[in-house]
């Protein structure tokens, strides 16, 4: 018996809507990523045994090597700078982790200068984040 | 005069070819420049009402940092003693003005030894009161 030649289909595959789905991906990158403030300070944190996996906040102090201060990456004069821009920060978030700011500060700095800080974040009304790395249970 | 009549128009087309191409080099730079990060630390709390006042010290468990010796009640403890003798206190049944630690630096302290000894104090679910030392030398 003969056969009816078999007609062959030309395959493509869909690619219309391929630029649509970049671009949602992108857009989905574009949301989820959390920039970092404080990309340019240069410090090394402190470590501890009891530290936790913890939420980035929104606000955060930082201090760097050399004993200056930042306030979400910006460089501040004192620590009086530090908690009006604190309380004013915190006065246009509402919510539970609205109070809660991020404490950056390098392992060597003397408390001298850290300390004033931690009291200006407590006296701006502020819940203190310390960033740290984890060290082993005996150190 | 030449007629306009006979002249064809082009139809205009933005060019979307390359849309998909721009859009996953967006979404691979993207990829490439992002580090994922977890941030750890821990939550302090610092009542900043109890701050900067000569309170009644006396009966709450004191731990004093003095360029870089830690006592606890006036006893010579190691980090890791620290962590156990707070955890013994059992802080998360108290009340909340039972469970402030006062904490004292006096001397150079760096933020390496304050920053093991918060830890340890959130850990075992305690607040830090902390006592500045003056300027004249004294707390």
């Amino acid at each position: 018996m003969k056969m009816a030649p078999r007609r062959r289909r030309d395959i493509a595959v869909p690619v219309v809507s391929m630029g649509d789905i970049a671009f949602l991906l992108t857009i989905f990158f574009l949301i989820c990523s959390n920039f970092t403030k404080e990309a340019g300070i240069k410090l090394v944190p402190p470590k501890a045994p009891s530290v936790e996996t913890i939420k980035e906040s929104r606000i955060s102090v930082a201090i760097d090597g050399e004993g200056d201060l930042f306030l979400q990456g910006q460089p501040v004069p004192d620590a009086r700078s530090i908690e009006w821009g604190v309380a004013a920060l915190m006065q246009d978030r509402t919510g539970p982790e609205a109070r809660l700011v991020m404490f950056k500060c390098d392992h060597q700095v003397d408390k001298a200068v850290f300390e004033p800080v931690l009291d200006a974040i407590a006296k701006a009304g502020g819940t203190i984040v310390a960033v740290g790395d984890k060290s082993s249970p005996n150190e | 005069m030449r007629s306009e009549k006979g002249r064809s128009r082009k139809p205009l087309s933005v060019p979307m070819d390359s849309v998909s191409d721009i859009a996953f080099l967006l979404i691979i730079f993207f990829i490439l420049t992002t580090s994922i990060r977890r941030v750890t630390g821990f939550q302090s709390e610092l009542p900043a009402a109890q701050r900067d006042q000569q309170q009644t010290t006396e009966k709450m468990p004191s731990v004093k940092l003095h360029n870089g010796a830690l006592t606890y009640n006036d006893e010579a403890v190691t980090p890791a003693q620290l962590r156990e003798r707070l955890l013994q206190l059992k802080l998360p049944q108290r009340t909340e003005s039972e469970r402030v630690i006062v904490l004292e630096a006096t001397g150079q302290v760096s933020y390496q030894d304050y920053f093991a000894v918060m830890a340890a104090v959130s850990q075992a679910g305690g607040a830090i009161s902390i006592i500045s030392e003056s300027k004249d030398g004294g707390s």
